[in-house]
């Protein structure tokens, strides 16, 4: 409790994102909680760009709609660049690592998946990671990747 | 609150995401084409269209009331595995309840008001 902040900072991230040596329910967890702060920083930033639909932050009562449209056209427009949509393409495959993984963490919360308990015996693999879990950790990649993939089509798609 | 609530809460809202989170990336991409859909008038389900259809917005508001939940909550479970005490978790827990209020209140309007645009 005496350590400082930074370096206790500097330990968390360590733990929490480089999960070398680890298995792979070491990685799950780290792709899981970089997801999460990946999207939950899109979901800001996606509140406050949703909120020119109306006309922007100074806007608490209904405006005319040419003005709305003129601010939500803007702000698409400001938006719409490859820099913009790499970053969705990014958080596509976010969002979709989340959400199988989820499901699987989910099932797991509630107590299955989890495989029998039994004795421990070399070389001591985690009972925790069923089989099962591991093919939906993999699938979760398999599906973040086709929905990068789709996401690339869609913005840079001919 | 005990902690195993707020954790129950979180994976409810996680699945209610999927679905409402579904339905909104289905307008979205799949209904027609995206430019289309994410200009502000024109199409079925064009920006304004889709805050008009009350059953589209009142999806959006629990997408977002969701959302806010679930990311908040996440933030949390993070900082308090960062560092633990008392103070710590209850200053987290007050600062993120009070974004998360704020959120919902700024999201809320842009879903109330763009549902009332003539």
């Amino acid at each position: 409790m005496t350590e400082p902040l930074i370096s206790e900072l500097k330990k968390a991230f360590r733990g929490w994102f480089l999960p070398f040596k680890y298995n792979l329910e070491r990685w799950a967890y780290a792709l899981q909680r970089l997801s999460g702060i990946v999207v939950t920083g899109y979901f800001l930033a996606h509140i406050v760009e949703t909120g020119n639909v109306v006309g922007g932050l100074s806007v608490w009562s209904v405006p005319s709609t040419d003005m709305a449209r003129d601010i939500w056209t803007a702000t698409f427009h400001f938006l719409d660049n490859p820099l913009f949509d790499t970053g969705l393409v990014v958080i596509g495959f976010m969002l979709a690592y989340h959400t199988i993984n989820g499901i699987r963490l989910t099932l797991a919360e509630f107590g299955f998946l989890e495989g029998k308990a039994s004795r421990p015996d070399f070389p001591y693999e985690a009972k925790s990671l069923s089989k099962i879990q591991r093919a939906i950790f993999w699938l979760s990649i398999l599906f973040a990747v086709a929905t990068a993939v789709y996401a690339i089509n869609v913005f840079f798609g001919v | 609150m005990k902690e195993s609530t707020k954790m129950l809460l979180h994976y409810v809202t996680g699945l209610g995401i999927v679905i409402a989170g579904g339905v909104h990336l289905f307008t979205v991409f799949l209904t027609g084409p995206y430019l289309q859909n994410l200009a502000f008038s024109g199409g079925a389900y064009s920006v304004i269209s889709v805050y008009r259809n009350i059953i589209l917005a009142v999806t959006l508001e629990v997408l977002l009331l969701f959302v806010d939940y679930h990311a908040l909550n996440g933030i949390r479970v993070i900082l308090i595995e960062f560092h633990q005490g008392e103070a710590w978790e209850r200053g987290v827990s007050w600062i993120l309840i009070v974004a998360g209020i704020l959120l919902l209140i700024y999201g809320t309007r842009t879903i109330l008001i763009a549902n009332a645009l003539a």
